[in-house]
């Protein structure tokens, strides 16, 4: 019984060695994402506007309704969101709009590091969202 | 009826129908692209083949093959759906796939299928089209790239508008459709095109990346410009309305418009309406509370005791008329008065006087089917679009005769079976005269049970057609057979239009009117009718309401007398502009200036910049209640959006008003109609409920009669000037508030004066030029328009628009004979 106990243990330490461990030192040390992770969004540019043509898609599968889309034709008469916003205080990261969008405008990126400290903070624009 | 078996459910349909109508009646989907109800089968898109047992080998196209006794007919199998999808892969071909930006994208048709036949790719290669689009126009944009050549907008422009604005050009691979010469869209801009395309290649401009269909909230309503009273729904966001969408499931028009309803809406989100009331202190207008504006009101309406006058429009609800009307019995005034006072006299007098009703005598539908149409007073097509576009099937479709008795050219005039009696100026009632003298003269008329026969053969002995016809200037023989047509058919209908520019003999075109009515038998005939169609959306109800002087009362007109002769105290205007569209302005400026006026208005219009209290009221699309048109059908408005800033409804401020004067009010627009209804002649036992979708013609589809009485009318007199000038309605326009619209002001932004190339090339004038006129009582001037449908020595000036001062020399007659002043 001694024996068995000892080997189990010793797995136990085993671990416990440099090297072994699974604990990531955040904040000094950040993990590799996914390339599949679901987070902070971004609006992809072109050569001189953003890609979305405010289809209205994204806000229409939101499930958590925090996209407000407003559309707008510009002056060569394309049509293009004059208003895009999102709401990450209701985001709930389920990437439904990217998934909807037919054009490949929205993105989600690996950014998770989102915490702020006014509620105004959460709302990102369409230029903040250009930025990303 | 046919009897035919489709996937397996025994059908009996009638034996016009065909197997796509026999299957959308037993409820059997079958998808289709360019069929649509209102127009003729076509089968330009082989989406709806159907298998059909005795034509094996190949598939049939449902829409445009007539059922047939015994039909076995398969509408779905796996080579139907084979074939279908290949149809779709052919039609995706060349259509460029820019559904994100395409604001049809939710509501195409061309969508749906592909998702339902799961078009994810396709099998055949071909170039996407890269045509020019037509941006030019304002209100109807055309991208050709997106076309699938169904047909539906050459066909809809054809058969219903009959314009005819497009067509099929080119062969194979580059056929597409357009206009005249394949320059931009230059037509009535009616919008048909727009509701009947399938797919994004004909889309409304001005809703252009507005919103996508499935954020729109529709709200089924009538149309607030003119009395044929079309459903309309409203496609509200963001608490305005955005766009006016297509439905053909309820009303009467059958999902037809004009431009007013389809793009005349824009006023009603206007931030140039009022939003707080006005009490003038000294001498300005000035924003106050409902508090302070009632109580100005209140002050001012007791100061002047029962020496007040009401004069209403006609775009009120039925509830808030009845309100009004009993304001005035709290007043204790019988001055009550609507839309002019002597435009509808043909109806509340006219008609009255002779066949004892005063309402039209049919329905539209009817007219469809009419053998022989005579309408009277210019082209119907311009005061009532959408019921022209009934004239305009029966004469097409079911080759109804038409007559026309103008005094200019109209759209009908180009139809194969229409003629127009183009008489001088001022003389309809001759031409009225004229046959019936005719049908008296050959025998023709229906003389039984009339009164007054005697009295009028006397009085027509100088209008005998040759006679009329030298003073007319019309073909005697013309006005013969018109009457041997009005008199040899099963249906027929007289048509009349009335309304504020159409002042002058307006009850003696009635009487005349139903004469002819009588004579033909037509009055009270199933599908028969005499119609009188009011300008505005409610005038009807106005009417059946008595929004009209009482036994003392004075009428709108002697109102405006009065108040500039210093007679009369007050004047409350409610939705009414008459400095812009009464007859004689200087009249209606001093009565406006010698009285303490209350104007209730949703716009500062010019009557509001004359009031010492202006009360914020709210359009048709912020309100409940009931419209009657000028066939008599009651048809519920219903509220799209809250009404901005602190503006109410028209009823809530008259049920302030009556509260403040003690009287017990109706709790809302439903008890106020029951109230109305049981008070009302013709609307006992109707309720709300009664009122459908197809709304509910009160007095039934054929209102018969009362008396048959002949009335000698006396035939006008044609002025003896070489110029002379006509008022009138014009397409684009209806009264005053569509010059707020920003739909009907992009085509028609300002008063012109019409003028035809003869003139034009003598006065040596051109498209936009300005032409000074001198009247009687000043002058006029505007833009010219050279047109062709006007006689020599005729101009012709719209009276919607404020800047030209039109009734500065229009007094109410039936023409003006002007001067062009170099």
């Amino acid at each position: 019984m001694f024996k068995e106990f000892a080997k189990g243990l010793s797995i136990t330490l085993k671990h416990l060695l440099p090297g072994n461990t699974t604990t990531v030192q955040y904040p000094k040390e950040k993990l590799q994402m996914s390339p599949r992770f679901r987070g902070l969004h971004r609006l992809v540019p072109t050569a001189d506007r953003e890609k979305c043509v405010a289809c209205y898609l994204c806000p229409t599968v939101c499930p958590a309704k925090c996209i407000t889309v407003e559309s707008a034709e510009n002056e060569k008469g394309e049509k293009y969101p004059k208003v895009y916003k999102i709401d990450l205080l209701r985001c709930i990261f389920c990437g439904y709009c990217v998934e909807a969008c037919p054009i490949e405008a929205i993105e989600m990126t690996d950014a998770y590091e989102l915490a702020n400290y006014k509620r105004g903070q959460f709302m990102f624009d369409k230029e903040r969202l250009l930025k990303n | 009826m046919v009897n035919l078996t489709i996937d397996g459910k025994q059908v009996t349909v009638s034996k016009t129908a065909t197997i796509y109508e026999a299957a959308k009646e037993a409820g059997i989907y079958i998808p289709v692209l360019c069929y649509a109800k209102k127009l003729l089968p076509y089968g330009a898109c082989r989406v709806c083949l159907v298998e059909v047992e005795q034509m094996k080998g190949r598939l049939i196209p449902s829409c445009t093959t007539p059922v047939t006794e015994g039909m076995v007919v398969t509408t779905m199998s796996d080579e139907i759906r084979k074939v279908r999808k290949t149809v779709m892969e052919f039609l995706l071909v060349n259509h460029v796939l820019d559904c994100p930006v395409c604001d049809k994208g939710g509501e195409c048709d061309l969508q749906d299928l592909s998702y339902e036949y799961e078009v994810v790719s396709n099998r055949f290669e071909g170039e996407k089209f890269d045509l020019p689009k037509d941006e030019i126009n304002p209100l109807i944009e055309r991208n050709m790239n997106r076309c699938v050549l169904c047909g539906k907008c050459v066909r809809v422009c054809d058969e219903v508008v009959g314009y005819g604005s497009y067509s099929f050009i080119n062969r194979g691979f580059e056929t597409k459709i357009a206009t005249a010469f394949d320059r931009g869209l230059n037509c009535e801009f009616c919008g048909q095109c727009v509701s009947m395309c399938p797919v994004g290649a004909i889309l409304p401009r001005p809703f252009k990346f507005k919103a996508r269909p499935w954020q729109l909230k529709e709200i089924d309503s009538v149309c607030g410009y003119c009395g044929n009273g079309c459903t309309i729904t409203l496609g509200t966001k963001d608490n305005e309305v955005q766009t006016i969408r297509f439905n053909d499931k309820t009303g009467v028009n059958d999902g037809n418009l004009c431009i007013r309803g389809r793009f005349g809406y824009s006023y009603v989100n206007s931030d140039q309406k009022l939003t707080k009331p006005l009490v003038r202190r000294d001498g300005q207008l000035v924003e106050t509370s409902w508090e302070g504006a009632m109580q100005a009101v209140t002050d001012g309406f007791n100061s002047a005791g029962d020496s007040v006058g009401i004069i209403s429009g006609a775009r009120l609800t039925n509830e808030e008329l009845f309100l009004l009307k009993n304001y005035g019995k709290a007043l204790g005034t019988e001055n009550l008065d609507h839309s002019g006072g002597e435009c509808y006299k043909g109806v509340t007098e006219g008609l009255k006087e002779t066949l004892g009703i005063q309402a039209s005598t049919g329905t539209f539908p009817q007219v469809e089917n009419c053998d022989a149409i005579l309408s009277i007073r210019s082209d119907f097509y311009e005061t009532h679009p959408v019921f022209g576009m009934v004239v305009n099937q029966s004469v097409r479709r079911n080759e109804g005769k038409l007559t026309v008795i103008a005094d200019k050219l109209g759209k009908f005039t180009k139809l194969p079976n229409a003629r127009t009696l183009l008489h001088k100026p001022g003389l309809e009632l001759n031409l009225l005269n004229a046959i019936s003298a005719v049908l008296i003269e050959e025998g023709l008329a229906k003389t039984e049970g009339v009164e007054g026969l005697d009295a009028l053969k006397d009085a027509l002995k100088d209008y005998s057609a040759d006679a009329v016809a030298a003073a007319t200037g019309v073909d005697a023989e013309a006005i013969k057979q018109t009457a041997r047509e009005l008199a040899a058919a099963e249906n027929a209908a007289i048509l009349l239009a009335y309304g504020l520019p159409y002042t002058a003999y307006s009850k003696e075109l009635g009487i005349a009117a139903a004469n002819l009515s009588l004579l033909t038998g037509i009055a009270g005939r199933q599908g028969s009718g005499l119609y009188l169609c009011g300008e505005k959306a409610n005038s009807q109800g106005a009417i059946d309401l008595g929004i009209l002087p009482g036994a003392n009362g004075l009428g709108a007109q002697q109102m405006l007398t009065d108040a500039a002769g210093g007679k009369l105290k007050a004047l409350y205007m409610v939705g009414e502009d008459p400095v812009v569209s009464y007859p004689d302005r200087s009249l209606v400026e001093q009565a406006l200036e010698n009285t303490f006026l209350v104007v209730q208005d949703m716009f500062l219009t010019e009557t509001a910049k004359k009031a010492d209290v202006v009360l914020p009221a709210v359009s048709f699309a912020e309100k409940n209640g009931t419209f009657t048109n000028a066939e008599r059908r009651i048809q519920k408005v219903r509220k799209g959006i809250q009404s901005k800033g602190e503006a109410k409804t028209d009823f809530a401020i008259l049920q302030q008003l009556l509260k403040a004067a003690g009287k017990d009010v109706p709790v809302d627009e439903a008890a106020a109609f029951a109230a109305l209804a049981a008070a009302t002649p013709g609307y006992e036992g109707v309720s709300l409920e009664m009122v459908g979708p197809q709304g509910y013609v009160w007095g039934g589809d054929i209102l018969k009669p009362e008396t048959a009485n002949l009335i000698p009318v006396a035939g006008g007199k044609a002025v003896d000037s070489k110029y002379q000038l006509l008022t009138g309605s014009a397409l684009y326009h209806s009264g005053t508030v569509s010059t707020k619209a920003k739909g009907p002001s992009a085509v028609v932004a300002e008063a012109y004066i019409e003028v035809c190339r003869e003139d034009a090339a003598e006065l040596g004038l051109e498209e936009g030029d300005l032409l000074k006129l001198k009247a009687e009582g000043g002058e006029l001037k505007a833009k010219v328009k050279v047109d062709r449908r006007l006689p020599k020595g005729v101009f012709f000036a719209p009276y919607h628009f404020s800047d030209m001062e039109l009734n500065r020399v229009y007094s109410g007659q039936p023409v003006i004979a002007v001067e062009p002043v170099k």
